[in-house]
């Protein structure tokens, strides 16, 4: 009866001399993902020394779909569903810059309620989209009620996109030159209600994740993300933001109605886990306000330009980007004059997080690797594509 | 686009594009070639020779800090392989509304480029992904290696045109 | 040729005959003499003066009278006490409600229902319990799953470790006075006991992790060596002052000696610093670091399925419901409480005096509390990192833990409690 641990049933594990990939003595090589509580479809190699983490070198790829591919087999309109599959908990926020791309190649003009819808209906996705965050960063951090509450939440939000479009996730709302069908006429209504109902919630939040000491014990300092560091690997959305640049595209781009609404770029200095955590927490209540300023402005009108039956776009190029929740998320399309793209592609937030990623992993304690892996905002599906 | 929302504001920033097409053709006179100046976009087709002296110009006097995008597209009728940077500003005030896009145009036969890495760290898994989806060598980058595909892919690189996915034949 | 696909109904029925044959075959020529040649070997038991024979148990079928004077004798003898009150199988008892409880709790924090359908809709008087079944139903559900032995695992270890553990949890309680007498063993040491029984767990934790030949129940098992032996240093010097007040270290003479006060009143620090302990002995969110599952899948529990995880869990509640009981019995008074309920008679003979139930009720009460506190520590906290957990226990928890032996020492000296007081 030995108790060795079988050191050929365990790849990487060797205490004595170096191991295949020539590291030294006593490095544990996990394999995090893609079958572990705590990765998603995504795969981690991480390498530790102790419980400190010598490399961490990401492997996505998992759930891999050739999104790019299959939009040049589709035309412009049959491309609108399937490109929101990576990202359905934003579906609004991933499609966005796809059909405002659109309507600058195809020359479609919006009309202004629409845009207001679109306003609206981004900012519920993004509010959607960071409550889910949020609940499995507490099952990351081990606190249950963290993931339960803002999953509750959430399902006013969806409520409300679900009245407006039809569908809980993936709504399949924006379409070139407008959006699908218009909004119920309670909906203003509603959602003013809802919203108000959760901007109060939000302030519960703080009281019992954010002023937790043990919650702040695990993030704050945590997996620091120097300015420098963070321009220059192209962090992008909240991540940057908690850096302490104020890069939001909302701002330094308007597209549809933003520069007429009146609302804050938030952004913190610490670049730790904690302030990437904070950061969303103080957008939604930017997104809110949003919402309730659309909703206020919001005028009435036709919500669709009346398309042919396959819209041609113009040969040329462009590129149209816009802040999702994660984010900014540009697609970048070419167009050689027929009615499919020639070549679509996205840039996705969760992908420009993957370097920023390895950068904070490496030299983190194993226990860290949660907080640091989760506050990236990323995403695996979206980032696979 | 006037239908954007964005067209009075369009016309005041066409100076700033004007501005960074002026401060590049002055740097590097034709060795680049001014594709086009749309609002908040302008683009530059470079030759993989001076990529890097023009990244490096880009970043350090320009202020375009951050990789948004690196895309390739494939020309099988010019026999060429485009590989687009998409650079963003941050730091730069001036300028940060604006995408600066430059463009390098490889033989599709032997698509060898320098890697940006020493320039912009955040395009090495961009990059990756432009090897195995267009097969474009990056010279310099330290993982060149399956990202996306599946570990036994052994068919042409998938974004090329002529890959067919399955079923979908012209 | 007769194979599985051709049926019929008279080979049915020919094999239900078949099946009777042999069951009768068995019943009359093996089972029965078997029971006969025991009787007349073996005496039957004598309780109270009353030989317990077959024909006595069949008059008590007809005349339960007959029995009422043998229950409290039974009540008395070790076997029972063992098996039944106080021991395994009220500790379960206990462990089940307490499952259901922390389901009920969780749920109730977390804007959820819990478990609700299971066994609803069974039973009318399980409707206003709504899904208590469903502890029964995962025990199912873990029996009929198979239990995977890892290729590379030390397999004699791997198999004995979860039933270390039930034993070790289970030895825990039998130290723990429930009412007065009421004891499996009154040993004049049992605090001491109780920790030579708590060091029991960090090895066998470690050894199930090692056994386990993979990686991440290694990392866990190392984690849970860590915290549980630097846990034990404070969760012992908590109790150190108690034992100088009560100038004994049998759990029986501590809880005598609170008939005028409880002792969480006067060393509330040392209560403090016990739960802590007591938590993180108990691996219990804050401190599941063991079994964190986003950092090490399940920590030292990962290789371990079907009912041999069912038994680790059943230990950590038995477990969690010793250290709740030991709580209890050191801090907060054990089973003193108002002498309220009536006694329990059977056929005018008492069984349980008036005092005994009602220190039985107030022992439950006050350790359902306890456990109920931990589990609103597990709705409102999330993990703590390994490198926090150790600064804490061996910088701020022991040096509370000293503060607390001086102040137990200072109102010795002064004068305000101790030896004949």
């Amino acid at each position: 009866m030995g108790l060795e641990i079988d050191r050929e049933r365990i790849p990487g594990f060797d205490v004595e001399g170096k191991d295949a990939d020539g590291m030294d003595k006593g490095i544990l090589t996990l394999s995090v993902g893609p079958q572990h509580p705590g990765s998603g479809h995504f795969r981690l190699i991480v390498k530790v020394d102790g419980d400190i983490i010598v490399e961490a070198l990401p492997d996505p790829g998992y759930v891999h779909r050739g999104e790019e591919k299959m939009c040049e087999y589709r035309n412009y309109i049959q491309n609108i569903p399937h490109l929101e599959r990576p990202m359905i908990a934003d579906s609004c926020g991933i499609l966005y810059p796809y059909v405002l791309a659109v309507e600058e190649i195809c020359n479609i003009p919006v009309p202004e309620r629409a845009k207001y819808i679109r306003v609206i209906m981004a900012e519920l996705n993004r509010c959607i989209f960071e409550l889910y965050w949020l609940g499995i960063y507490g099952i990351f951090l081990g606190h249950s009620t963290m993931f339960m509450w803002p999953m509750a939440d959430r399902e006013l939000l969806i409520d409300l996109a679900e009245m407006a479009s039809g569908a809980r996730v993936t709504h399949a709302y924006f379409v070139p030159g407008g959006v699908r069908n218009d909004v119920p006429d309670a909906f203003p209504e509603k959602a003013k209600r809802h919203l108000l109902y959760f901007r109060n919630r939000l302030k519960e939040y703080k009281d019992i994740f954010y002023d937790n000491p043990l919650f702040q014990a695990r993030t704050v300092g945590v997996g620091i993300l120097r300015r420098e560091d963070a321009i220059n690997l192209g962090a992008t959305g909240p991540v940057l933001r908690a850096s302490g640049v104020e890069h939001d595209i909302r701002k330094v781009e308007p597209y549809d109605v933003y520069d007429e609404l009146d609302f804050k770029v938030i952004t913190m200095n610490e670049g730790d886990s904690f302030a990437r955590a904070y950061v969303p927490w103080l957008e939604m209540y930017e997104s809110v306000e949003i919402a309730l300023q659309a909703l206020e402005r919001m005028p009435s009108g036709p919500v669709r330009t009346k398309l042919g039956p396959n819209p041609k776009g113009a040969v040329g190029e462009v590129f149209k980007r816009v802040e999702a929740a994660r984010g900014e998320l540009a697609y970048y399309l070419v167009s050689d004059g027929n009615p499919k793209p020639y070549r679509v592609k996205l840039s996705v937030p969760s992908f420009r997080e993957i370097p920023v990623m390895a950068h904070l992993l490496k030299g983190a304690k194993l226990a860290d690797m949660p907080s640091i892996y989760w506050s990236m905002n990323y995403w695996p599906v979206e980032a696979d594509r | 686009m006037s239908q954007q929302g964005q067209g009075q504001a369009s016309t005041d920033q066409l100076t700033v594009e004007k501005e960074i097409v002026d401060r590049v053709i002055a740097r590097f006179g034709d060795k680049v070639k001014l594709a086009y100046v749309k609002p908040r976009r302008i683009r530059f087709n470079v030759s993989k020779d001076i990529i890097l002296e023009f990244a490096r110009y880009a970043r350090d006097e320009l202020g375009f800090d951050h990789p948004i995008s690196v895309a390739g597209v494939d020309y099988p009728k010019n026999k060429l392989i485009d590989v687009v940077y998409h650079i963003g500003s941050c730091t730069n005030d001036k300028f940060r509304s604006s995408v600066l896009v430059f463009a390098v145009q490889l033989d599709r036969d032997d698509p060898v480029m320098p890697t940006l890495i020493p320039i912009y760290r955040g395009v090495e898994y961009h990059e990756r992904e432009t090897f195995e989806m267009l097969g474009v060598i990056f010279d310099g980058h330290p993982r060149l290696e399956r990202l996306l595909l599946p570990e036994d892919w052994a068919d042409i690189p998938p974004l090329r045109k002529d890959f067919h996915t399955k079923g979908r034949e012209e | 040729m007769s194979t599985v696909s051709e049926f019929t109904f008279s080979n049915f029925v020919k094999s239900v005959l078949w099946l009777l044959f042999w069951i009768l075959i068995i019943v009359s020529l093996i089972a029965l003499p078997i029971i006969f040649i025991v009787l007349f070997y073996v005496p039957p038991p004598v309780i109270n003066g009353v030989e317990i024979n077959p024909y006595l148990l069949l008059t008590m079928l007809t005349n339960p009278q007959v029995g009422a004077p043998l229950i409290r004798p039974t009540l008395e003898s070790l076997f029972f006490r063992i098996a039944v009150f106080p021991g395994f199988t009220f500790a379960a008892l206990f462990a089940t409600v307490l499952i259901f409880a922390e389901r009920k709790t969780l749920a109730k924090m977390q804007l959820r229902v819990g478990p609700y359908h299971a066994g609803r809709e069974a039973f009318w008087w399980a409707n206003s319990l709504g899904g208590f079944l469903q502890l029964i139903a995962d025990l199912l559900k873990l029996l009929g799953k198979e239990i995977i032995v890892p290729s590379g695992a030390d397999k004699p270890i791997f198999w004995a470790a979860p039933a270390v553990l039930v034993i070790a949890a289970a030895g825990l309680i039998a130290l723990i006075p429930v009412a007065p007498g009421w004891v499996i063993a009154d040993i004049d040491v049992s605090l001491l006991a109780v920790f030579a029984l708590l060091g029991f767990f960090p090895l066998t934790v470690l050894l199930a992790s090692y056994a386990s030949n993979s990686k991440y129940p290694f990392i866990g098992g190392l984690r849970a060596l860590y915290q549980l032996i630097s846990y034990e240093i404070p969760l012992i010097l908590a109790v150190l002052p108690i034992v100088i007040l009560a100038s004994t270290l049998s759990l029986t003479g501590i809880v005598e000696a609170q008939y005028s006060y409880w002792f969480i009143l006067l060393v509330p620090i040392g209560a403090f610093v016990f739960f802590v302990t007591a938590l993180a002995e108990l691996e219990r969110i804050p401190f599941d670091l063991p079994e964190a599952e986003s950092e090490i899948v399940a920590g030292w529990l990962t290789e371990y399925s079907g009912m041999a995880y069912g038994l680790i869990q059943l230990a950590n509640y038995i477990k969690m419901y010793a250290l709740s009981a030991l709580f209890t019995t050191l801090f907060l008074g054990g089973w003193i409480g108002p002498e309220f309920l009536p006694s329990i008679e059977v056929f005018n003979v008492q069984v349980l005096s008036s005092g005994e139930v009602s220190s039985i009720f107030w022992f439950t009460i006050k350790t359902f509390g306890v456990a109920l506190f931990m589990i609103i520590v597990r709705g409102t906290n999330p993990r703590v990192k390994i490198d926090v957990l150790l600064r804490v226990g061996w910088s701020k928890l022991i040096a509370l833990s000293f503060i607390n032996v001086f102040i137990a020492v200072a109102l010795l000296y002064l004068g305000v409690v101790g030896v004949g007081h």
